[in-house]
């Protein structure tokens, strides 16, 4: 008869009912990267600062960044996808992550270099921002640089970041009907600024059919194509050809 | 039957002569306020406009019941957040910075009930109680546990405390709880017949599912037998996880959104529970015609809805003939 050493994999709790289950998978062969990625994926920003600290006598801070933060991150937001995680986890990660990063600009000595910026808001007169909060954390995992206006922000505000940062994406979050109308207002002063930016609109009451009534809009069902998004603008896709592929 | 005789079938498990029609939430639009000569902000600030708003959703859409507030921050504000006017267009949110941190002992106040714009909502009811008699139930509105906390601590603050320091949380849900208990207590004292418990924050669109069900379920079960009247349960998005425990808190209605399954309600709670719900406000309620509410309406019928509602608080610029066809639907069954 065989006789069983390991009993943890008979007494975890699976709370089928309730959660998904579901494992993180190893992200790195390296064991000091690993460590690193697992503390992102753990949502631990206190443990994550000492183990940085030791791997960067062995490594340097743009690897730890790629192949331990990022990456860890990047299997957050599958987690999140698959809907193993939660919000709260999500932005547990992201703060582990963004510690993870400045610990490393501190080693570089400058600030670790993204591949473009984004603008991101939630509408004027709307203070819900948890999504705008998931965009923001994804992009960021993704290598971009989130300009971050935050909640309840005035029109002119978005079309005056755009003109400053020249981003290749701006981002608008909006949870109620009253709010959204701030869009299509934000779209015209865009274009009559010249900037043909493609302005992704999401959230709560946001709608397909409504965002597309409006030049430069596509719509953003899930936070998570943010950076997929991003990255088709990045490479030059203009509004029509992305509105194109992610809506309708 | 009156309103009320229809609603408390439904509630008895008798036969109504046809489904009730009324929101859980606000269903107040920018069409009613212009019939009723009754304007925001000062329908979220004054007890006189706030009853003449909320009474079109009986004397103008043919509602089975009227609700007040028509936001979110009445608790919040009486614990000492601070306060944003929505002005004309819009409903009041709680600004920044947060009364708290996670590390505080939040305060009662003594005077909670007379405090912010309580006791204006107060005068609502008794307004509207007068004016209604025992034909047409007032629903009067509180805020959940969880949603008060997320308030006095800033909701992306709490959903991080869910997972690293999830015992913090307690005292904030003990105030918030107590806030809602009292302004229900007194609610019901002005003449509220039915109370509506919104918790947006313990969605599981915001928290784990497990987090409803370790935390907020016991001071939603707690709050809930402090309640004498028949309580409406509300928590936005797909609530499907937590249905089970939602059943169990001691509420006599669900309020779902579309995105829920009522089906699935039914499965879980067993028959006694009410459900209510049907469209969605934002892609369907608001956007949409008449005709596609109507079916959006049989849909969620089908399903097992036995209260005919606006999924979630309606959108204010909602055409009124959209609401109007909800009640058509409503008749007919």
């Amino acid at each position: 008869m065989k006789l069983l050493k390991d009993f943890s994999n008979i007494f975890r709790r699976y709370d089928l009912a309730l959660e998904k289950t579901g494992e993180a998978r190893e992200i790195s062969k390296d064991p000091i990267l690993q460590k690193i990625a697992k503390y992102v994926v753990d949502g631990d920003d206190e443990n994550i600062i000492p183990a940085i600290k030791e791997a960067l006598k062995t490594k340097t801070p743009l690897e730890i960044i790629n192949d331990a933060l990022i990456a860890g991150m990047n299997e957050v937001s599958r987690l999140w996808d698959e809907g193993v995680y939660f919000l709260p986890q999500v932005i547990l990660s992201s703060d582990a992550m963004n510690a993870g990063i400045a610990e490393c600009e501190k080693a570089m000595g400058k600030s670790m270099e993204r591949k473009a910026k984004v603008v991101t808001h939630t509408a004027e007169g709307d203070i819900h921002d948890i999504g705008q909060v998931i965009v923001n954390a994804l992009l960021n995992a993704n290598g971009f640089e989130v300009i971050n206006l935050g909640a309840d922000v005035p029109v002119e505000k978005v079309v005056a970041a755009c003109k400053e940062h020249k981003p290749v994406m701006v981002t608008g979050t909006a949870l109620m009907t009253t709010t959204m109308t701030a869009f299509p207002k934000i779209a015209h002063m865009l274009k009559q600024a010249g900037l043909e930016i493609p302005f992704v609109c999401g959230g709560g009451a946001v709608s397909e059919e409504f965002v597309t009534s409006y030049e430069l809009g596509i719509w953003g069902k899930e936070a998570s194509q943010a950076p997929g998004m991003a990255e088709d603008a990045l490479a030059g896709e203009s509004w029509q050809s992305m509105r194109a592929k992610w809506n309708g | 039957m009156t309103p009320k005789e229809r609603i408390m079938a439904v509630l008895n498990h008798q036969k109504p002569d046809h489904m009730p029609c009324f929101g859980a939430n606000s269903t107040v639009t920018y069409d009613q306020m212009e019939k009723m000569q009754a304007f925001w902000p000062d329908g979220h600030e004054k007890g006189e406009v706030m009853a003449k708003q909320a009474l079109a959703a009986y004397t103008v859409l043919g509602f089975d019941a009227v609700r007040v507030p028509f936001c979110q921050t009445f608790e919040a504000e009486a614990l000492g957040c601070k306060i944003k006017s929505g002005k004309e267009k819009g409903i009041p949110g709680i600004d920044h910075p947060p009364p708290y941190k996670l590390d505080d002992t939040p305060e009662f106040p003594k005077d909670f009930l007379s405090r912010g714009r309580i006791p204006e909502l107060l005068k609502a009811v008794k307004i509207l109680k007068k004016e209604l008699g025992d034909e047409v139930p007032v629903v009067a509105g509180i805020i959940g546990p969880f949603t008060i906390a997320g308030a006095l601590l800033e909701t992306t603050t709490l959903l991080r405390a869910t997972f690293k320091k999830p015992e913090k949380m307690r005292p904030f849900l003990e105030v918030a709880e107590k806030a809602g208990s009292e302004l229900a207590k007194a609610l019901i004292d002005a003449g509220a017949d039915i109370i509506s418990c919104e918790d947006m924050t313990a969605s599981p669109d915001l928290i784990a599912p497990s987090t409803y069900r370790d935390y907020e379920m016991e001071y939603q079960t707690r709050q809930f037998e402090k309640i004498s009247v028949p309580k409406i349960l509300h928590i936005c998005g797909n609530v499907d996880p937590i249905v089970e425990y939602m059943g169990k808190t001691g509420a006599e209605i669900l309020s779902l959104e579309p995105k829920a399954s009522a089906k699935l309600a039914r499965e879980k709670c067993g028959p006694d529970v009410i459900l209510m719900g049907g469209v969605d406000t934002a892609t369907t309620l608001f956007m949409k015609d008449e005709d596609t509410v109507k079916k959006a309406c049989e849909e969620q019928i089908a399903q097992g809805i036995q209260i005919l509602a606006p999924g979630c608080a309606v959108a204010p610029g909602t055409p009124l003939g959209n609401l109007l066809a909800m009640v058509e639907v409503a008749k007919r069954h």
